[in-house]
Formats: C-alpha cells, structure tokens, sequence
C-alpha cells in the first residue's frame, strides 16, 4: 500500500484536483449548453423545457444567416492575407541580415497588443470622415474620401484588416519557425542547377512549408470564425447589420436580450462550423510531406 | 542610390517600409495621448509642430474614471493565473510526460480535444453557473476557471518528453522520491517553457474582453480592457482615449520587452514542426 502511494502521491495530489476542475468548468458546461438548447430560459425564474424551437427558429432567423454569412466573408477578407502577409515578414526576417531581431519584435507587437488598444487607434485612422487619417492620406493624393467603417460594403473590410494587422505577427513567428528549419542541401544543389530566387521559392521553399501553412490555415481558420472584439468595439454589428459576426450575435442575444437558451444553439453553431472547417482541412491539407 | 546599395542591402527597403506600416498606428497613439485636442484636425503631420504637448490628458483620465482601479483590477484577474498557470502547467506537464498511471493517455487526450471546443460555448452555462454562485461582479469568474489550461501543459510534457531518462534514474537509485526528482531536476530543466507559458497566460488574461465584458457589471470592477473600452465609447476626445491606450499597452509593452524571447519559443514550442 505504502508503495503504491509513492508511486503515485503526485497523480493523486495533483490530477485529481485538476481533474475535477476540469469537469466542472469545461465538461459540465458544454453539456450544460447543450441542454440549454431545448430550453427558453431568461436567467430569473425556472428554465423551459421547448424542445427544439431555439434549433428551428434558428432556420427563421435571416439576422443569424446574415450573421453566418458575414462571418464567412470576414474568413475570406481575412485568412489568405494573414497566411500572405506572414509569409513575407518570415521571409524578410529569416535573411538573418543585421537588425532583423529588431523588426521581428516590430511585427510581433500588435500580438500582444489587446484588441481595445488597437480598435481605439484603428477608429481614428479608418475614421470615415475627411479627419480620418487614411482619408487625409487619400486626399493628398486626390481620391475621394471613402466612408469605411460607416459604410455597410466597407466596414467589414476594414475590420478584416485590423485583424490581418493585429494577428499577422504570430503568422510570421510560425513561418519563421518552418524556415529556420529548412534542409540547407536543397538550396545549394538547387544554386548549383541555377535556379533563382523565385523559382527556388515556389519550386523548394514553398512546398516544404506545407505543414506549416496546413497549420497556419487551421489555427487562422477557427480565430476568423470567432470574430468579436472588433466589431463589438468599432461597429457594434452595423452599419445595417454588415458587420453582426457569429460571436457577436450570440453575445447580442445571450447578454442583451438575455436569451441563453437560443444563444447557445448559436455556439452550437459555431461549434459545428469549427469541427467542420478541421475536418474538411485534415482530410485535404493534412497530406504526408517528406523532405527528401 | 539604389545601384550603389548591393543586393542584400535592398532587403532593408521592405522591412523599413512595412515595419512603418506595424509602428504608425502606435506613433499617432503616443503622439495623440499628448495633445490636448477634442478631435484631431488638418493635417497629421503638422500636429507635432503646431500643437502643445501635456500629459493633461493621463490627469483628466485618473480624475474622471477609476483607471487605478481598473490597473489593479487587470493585474488581480492576470498575475494570480500567470502564476497557477506556470506551476500547474509544469507538475501536470510533468505527470504526463514521465508518470506512468492507468488512462494517462485517454485523460491527457480527451482534455486536448476539449480545445478544439470555441470558448465562447462555454460562456453562457458558465454564465449560470456563476450567477447561482453569486460570482457575477466578483473577481473569481475571472480567476478561478483560469488557474490552469491544458495549452501550458502540453508545452511542458513535449518539452519534458524530449529529456534523457538517465537523469531522473540517477536521482531514484539515490533515493529521491517523485517530489524531488520534479523539483531538483524537471523543474529546474522546464524554466524556459514555464516562463513562456507564463507569458501567454499574462496575454491572454490582460487582453481578454468577452469574459469580463459579461462577467463584470460596476464601473469598480471593470479589467483595464473593459474600462477602456467604455471610456472609448463614451469619451469623443481623442487626446483622452489615446492617453487611456497607452495606459493599458504600457505593462504588456514591458512584458513583451523582457520576455520577447519566449513568445518566440512558445510558437515554436506548439510542435508544428
């Protein structure tokens, strides 16, 4: 017996606890949630049983389709930019040319920068005024002052590029990772057969990132799909609803109108989406790559 | 010009160019929090020669809002799960890297899958949860379901997998129990992982809006984020809501600073390679 607890006291000290948290905090409320699908339930009071009214209403509700929608444009504005734009700051960095770490700490800023920070000075600069910066900027150059955030066809758009802005950082440090890791002997052979940049790129460089853009592309994947704070902070869902993501309508729903149980079919929805998106990838990008 | 700088050389016009587009938008914040102006007119480049600069505006802010309040507030709701974090991360880290017990592999599994699940399906039973426990508008909603996160932990057990086997062996043919060989020798070996994981865990909770947005409910108890961004909404002075984002980018600036390295680590800790 005595033996036995040596061997595990530190299982037993600290998993367990843990364990518990763990089914408490993460297990019961997503089976919680699910629960709360079927019922209607505005916090006070007693929750009630409806059965699947909240998962048909859903079918009814043109403002979770809009939702829905501009959470995929949104994927669109977003997810090829991010994985381009990091690309090409790993690339520049990766030249290992001096003050190149100084750069890298620049790009990454905006990571650790919080959303709100970032929104505050965003607001000013796609100000859709002829006092927002880029619009001072377009004026000196005698385009016409464009509307951004105030315009329903933009706003979205504009949101898209925060978030290219404020997460290309961590898309960079990823990419950067897979270059430093790069077999030297493929680019020297490829020298010697006088390949050039730009074919030693597409021919070597880019297909041995493959894993890591099938990462990239997941994990950009399920963060622009769970689009919040910047359209809660510099949209608030319009103009005209352009910019109402899921996330957002689910907050709306939950913690304005306080209808909990219709707002957890909505993160059911998200949740669905999600799982899907890494399935579809797993299958398709998920590929064996070998270097040899 | 450009013929007289070489090839490699030329590779500073695009970094200088983008590193620009990354420090602008940080320059106007700086720049903007001190100047005392209620919108910002004409111009941008004409501001720093013909307005005044004062810190009016970091006055108005600690006289008008409970910005100190908010600080500690963030600070309460970060520094306890940085910690917890770093700890739990690391003896977990350890139990299911080099333990050897019935279901280690299901539980550690079955807690990585749970990930993959959005957070914000969490939020509304939670949000039940903690208004039946009278936790709403108390610092615990915020704190206690983040005292540990399965990410940290399976930083440390790649990390801890990656170790000879000879070094613990020496120390139980010693006599050292579970306790010391963790403490003596893992703990120790795991200080660049732990400290990374102590960086994120500072991130994500100083950054963190949803969560306290829907937790916290007086002006009292509001994190930085949540403080801040009320002040964005109801402020229309520029000069004041800038002053406020450099109050709030300040301490993640300084942990960026002194702990860059680690969020490097950390990305290429995640075991993409």
């Amino acid at each position: 017996m005595k033996r036995h607890w040596n061997k595990y006291a530190l299982v037993y000290i600290f998993l367990v606890p843990i364990l518990i948290h763990f089914s408490i905090f993460q297990l019961f409320p997503i089976l919680f949630s699910f629960y709360l699908t079927f019922t209607n339930w505005p916090v006070i009071g007693e929750p009630e049983f409806i059965g699947l009214k909240n998962w048909l209403g859903l079918l009814h509700d043109p403002l979770a389709w809009k939702a829905i929608g501009n959470t995929i444009m949104f994927s669109i504005y977003y997810i090829v930019p991010t994985m381009a734009v990091g690309l090409i700051l790993a690339l520049l960095i990766n030249s290992g040319k001096k003050g190149t770490g100084f750069f890298k700490a620049v790009f990454f800023l905006p990571v650790v920068t919080s959303f709100v920070v970032v929104s505050g000075i965003w607001a000013w600069i796609f100000k859709g005024t002829d006092d927002g910066f880029v619009n001072m900027l377009l004026h000196a150059i005698g385009i016409e002052p464009q509307l951004f955030l105030s315009d329903s066809d933009q706003a979205l758009i504009v949101l898209a590029g925060l978030s290219i802005f404020k997460v290309c950082g961590s898309t960079m440090i990823y990419y950067y990772a897979g270059l430093q890791s790069m077999p030297h002997e493929l680019y020297e052979a490829a020298k010697i057969d006088g390949a050039g940049p730009w074919k030693t790129f597409w021919k070597i460089t880019f297909p041995l990132l493959l894993p890591i853009h099938f990462y990239v592309a997941i994990v950009t994947t399920i963060g622009s799909f769970q689009i919040f704070d910047s359209a809660f902070l510099l949209t608030s869902g319009g103009p005209s609803n352009s910019t109402i993501t899921i996330v957002y309508y689910l907050y709306q729903e939950g913690f304005t109108s306080l209808r909990l149980g219709y707002a957890s079919v909505l993160a059911y929805v998200l949740f669905f989406i999600i799982f899907v998106i890494s399935l579809i990838q797993k299958k398709y990008m998920g590929k064996e790559v070998s270097y040899k | 010009m450009l013929k007289m700088m070489n090839r490699s050389q030329l590779l500073y016009i695009p970094l200088i160019l983008l590193g620009l587009v990354f420090i602008i938008p940080f320059g106007i914040m700086i720049i903007g929090s001190l100047l005392n102006m209620t919108l910002p007119i004409g111009n941008p480049f004409t501001w720093v020669v013909h307005e005044k600069f004062s810190f009016a505006n970091f006055g108005y802010i600690f006289k008008n809002a409970p910005y100190l309040k908010w600080i500690i507030n963030s600070l309460i709701i970060t520094i306890i799960p940085v910690f917890s974090n770093m700890f739990f991360s690391a003896i977990l880290g350890y139990i299911f890297a080099r333990k050897q017990f019935f279901g280690r592999e299901v539980i550690f599994w079955i807690m990585m899958a749970v990930i993959m699940i959005p957070s914000q399906l969490l939020i509304i039973p939670r949000y039940i949860m903690f208004s039946d426990l009278g936790w709403i508008n108390t610092y615990l909603p915020l704190i206690v379901p983040e005292i540990w996160g399965i990410m940290g932990v399976f930083f440390v057990r790649q990390y801890m997998m990656t170790m000879p086997k000879d070094l613990e062996e020496a120390a139980y043919i010693d006599g050292a129990g579970d306790f010391t060989v963790f403490f003596k020798v893992y703990l120790p070996l795991a200080k660049p992982v732990i400290a990374t994981v102590g960086t994120f865990a500072f991130i994500g909770n100083w950054n963190d809006l949803l969560t306290p947005l829907i937790f916290t409910t007086s002006d009292e108890m509001y994190p930085v984020t949540v403080g801040l961004a009320s002040l964005l909404t109801k402020e229309g002075n520029f000069g004041v809501e800038m002053a406020g984002s450099v109050l709030s980018f300040i301490p993640t600036f300084l942990i960026f600073i002194f702990f860059q390295r680690y969020f490097v680590k950390g990305i290429t800790l995640t075991g993409i390679k």
